[in-house]
């Protein structure tokens, strides 16, 4: 078999370029509908199943554990979590280093059993530990759009 | 349920930007395969095809455009794809065919190109993350893994320079493979000197970017007696998924494993898996990989697999030889071929046909796992001599 080396000229090779060519518009969902409107108020949203004892974060129409359905279990849980576990990227998703690292952490959010990936802010990579309690942090009211970046990042409370 | 041999095996040598096209790469697997038992494609009965995200090949349904490289001109063909964990599940899903009773014989395959990808197949990735609550933060898969190892780590105390070990032993296994793609001998300082991806992930940690092919021929217990004097028989088989909300689970231990090990087992008769097994292919994308599932295959206790690591129990002429044939981080990640790969390597093990490789003590039994989906599923099989 022939090694070749990642096409920079392709001289010496047939090739063909080629798109597979669609974006797309992704509904929130029901759920989003209710988590993302509560986000431009500042809130986050989860949803309880009562049978399970589980509050899930963000809020979704059912519980995969017994399949209940949990429409009318949304409730407000508070903008507070803890770290539970964290990494600081260097390389974007297209390989491409970044000028800055960022740190990135799955936040366990306070009384619940639901998580939220986001970026921490206000503070350095080697200060952060697993257990940390941190805030959302929120864009300006004007500037909230329905967006999981209405939360610009979690940052430590102190 | 009828039992189930591997009768022969093909596997190209992984490449990053091969010249053959995703079909050409199944082609040569295939025919590799069937020339290892002297059988024709008239002698298959039925194929299936395991390969992963249609986005890194970049042709949309290619289980279709796999199938005549693959051996399925005018037979049943199916593909199964469960991401990373594909490879593995690849011979479970023949072994359903033939056990079944439907089919004598049936070729497994596996595919994956990822090079054809700009401007980086981990692009692809990004599509695989919950579109509204995570896309927007532009998720790579290496940070997920790096998110996972730290809670690894911290869980049990474990050390970044005792896990980068793991890819010293791979890509020393690795230098006997003659499909190799990165073998090496590297120390750890190599490792922990290489290029920080996400920490605690250096670029060492991670296999690379890879293109191949991979392919094995089962047969029924009357015909694989026919075709030779060793098969090796598919005994347990196990799969199971775990939640596809991951941020919920208990990223330290792979429960998604022991569900699916715990299936082979007991369809294999494994009653105390860290003895009755002599050799092993953890699925090892990452360092830390191979020993989470070492620990999630009840290889090791949980919180015990690093110092077994370093005191050598692992190695090829450890206790338990685990990724003899170099793994993922030496061998390479084409990535539904990586995972058959590591079934082939126990599949050349046990018949004592591994040649450098070869671990010592005869091995009857081994276990490979893969791993995948949204980082929740795990596939499993045991095969014995
Ligand atoms: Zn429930």
């Amino acid at each position: 078999m022939a090694l070749i080396e990642r096409f920079q000229k392709t001289t010496d090779i047939g090739f063909w370029e080629g798109q597979i060519p669609m974006s797309y518009i992704y509904t929130v969902g029901r759920a989003g509908e209710k988590f993302f409107r509560e986000l431009i108020n500042g809130k986050i949203f989860g949803a309880k199943c009562e049978a399970c004892n589980i509050t899930y974060v963000p809020a979704k129409i059912f519980c995969e554990k017994c399949f209940a359905r949990l429409e009318d279990k949304y409730l407000d849980v508070g903008t507070n979590g803890k770290v539970y576990t964290f990494t600081q990227c260097y390389e974007t998703y297209e390989g491409i280093r970044k000028e800055k690292p960022s740190i990135v952490a799955v936040i366990q959010i306070d009384g619940t059993q639901g998580f939220l990936v986001h970026w921490l802010g206000e503070i350095d990579f080697e200060k952060v530990s697993i257990g940390m309690p941190v805030e959302a942090v929120f864009k300006a009211k004007k500037d909230r759009e329905g967006s999981i970046l209405d939360i610009k990042y979690f940052k430590p409370i102190k | 349920m009828r039992r189930v041999a591997i009768v022969g095996a093909g596997l190209t040598k992984f490449y990053r930007n091969t010249q053959e096209t995703p079909k050409e790469l199944a082609y040569e697997a295939t025919k590799m395969a069937l020339d290892s038992c002297e059988m024709k494609l008239s002698d298959i009965d039925c194929v299936v095809h395991g390969t992963a995200p249609d986005a890194f090949d970049g042709v949309h349904m290619k289980g279709e455009y796999l199938s005549d490289g693959s051996g399925a001109y005018r037979k049943p063909y199916m593909r199964h794809f469960v991401g990373g964990g594909t490879g593995v599940l690849s011979p479970i899903h023949g072994w359903f065919h033939v056990a079944s009773g439907m089919f004598d014989t049936c070729l497994v395959v596996a595919e994956e190109k990822m090079s054809s990808a700009y401007p980086h197949p981990a692009g692809a990735f990004l599509t695989i993350f919950d579109h509204t609550t995570e896309q927007p933060l532009y998720p790579t898969l290496i940070y997920i893994f790096a998110i996972e190892m730290n809670r690894f780590m911290t869980t049990h105390g474990y050390r970044k320079e005792d896990i980068a070990l793991v890819a010293v032993k791979n890509k020393k296994n690795a230098m006997d493979h003659p499909s190799a793609q990165l073998p090496a001998e590297i120390t750890v300082q190599d490792v922990l000197n290489s290029e920080i991806m996400a920490w605690p992930v250096n670029r060492l940690d991670i296999s690379p970017t890879s293109d191949g092919a991979a392919c094995v021929v089962l047969a029924a217990e009357h015909v694989a007696r026919r075709i030779t004097e060793k098969p090796i028989w598919i005994d347990g088989c196990g799969w199971s998924l775990d939640t596809a909300y991951w941020t919920t689970r208990d990223l330290y231990y792979p429960d998604y494993l022991e569900v699916a090990a715990r299936q082979a087992y007991k369809m294999a008769g494994i009653k105390e898996p860290s003895k009755e097994i002599h050799i092993a292919e953890p699925y090892d994308p990452f360092t830390y990989k191979e020993l989470h599932h070492i620990e999630g295959l009840m290889l090791a206790p949980r919180g015990k697999s690093v110092q077994m690591l370093v005191d050598g129990h692992f190695n090829r002429n450890g206790n338990l030889p685990t990724s003899p044939s170099g793994g993922l981080l030496g061998v390479g990640n084409p990535i539904a071929a990586a995972g058959l790969m590591k079934v082939i390597e126990l599949y050349l093990q046990l018949k004592g046909t591994a040649g450098k490789r070869q671990v010592p003590g005869n091995p009857t039994c081994g276990v490979a796992n893969a791993w995948g989906d949204l980082m929740q599923v795990g596939t499993v099989v045991v095969l014995r001599s």
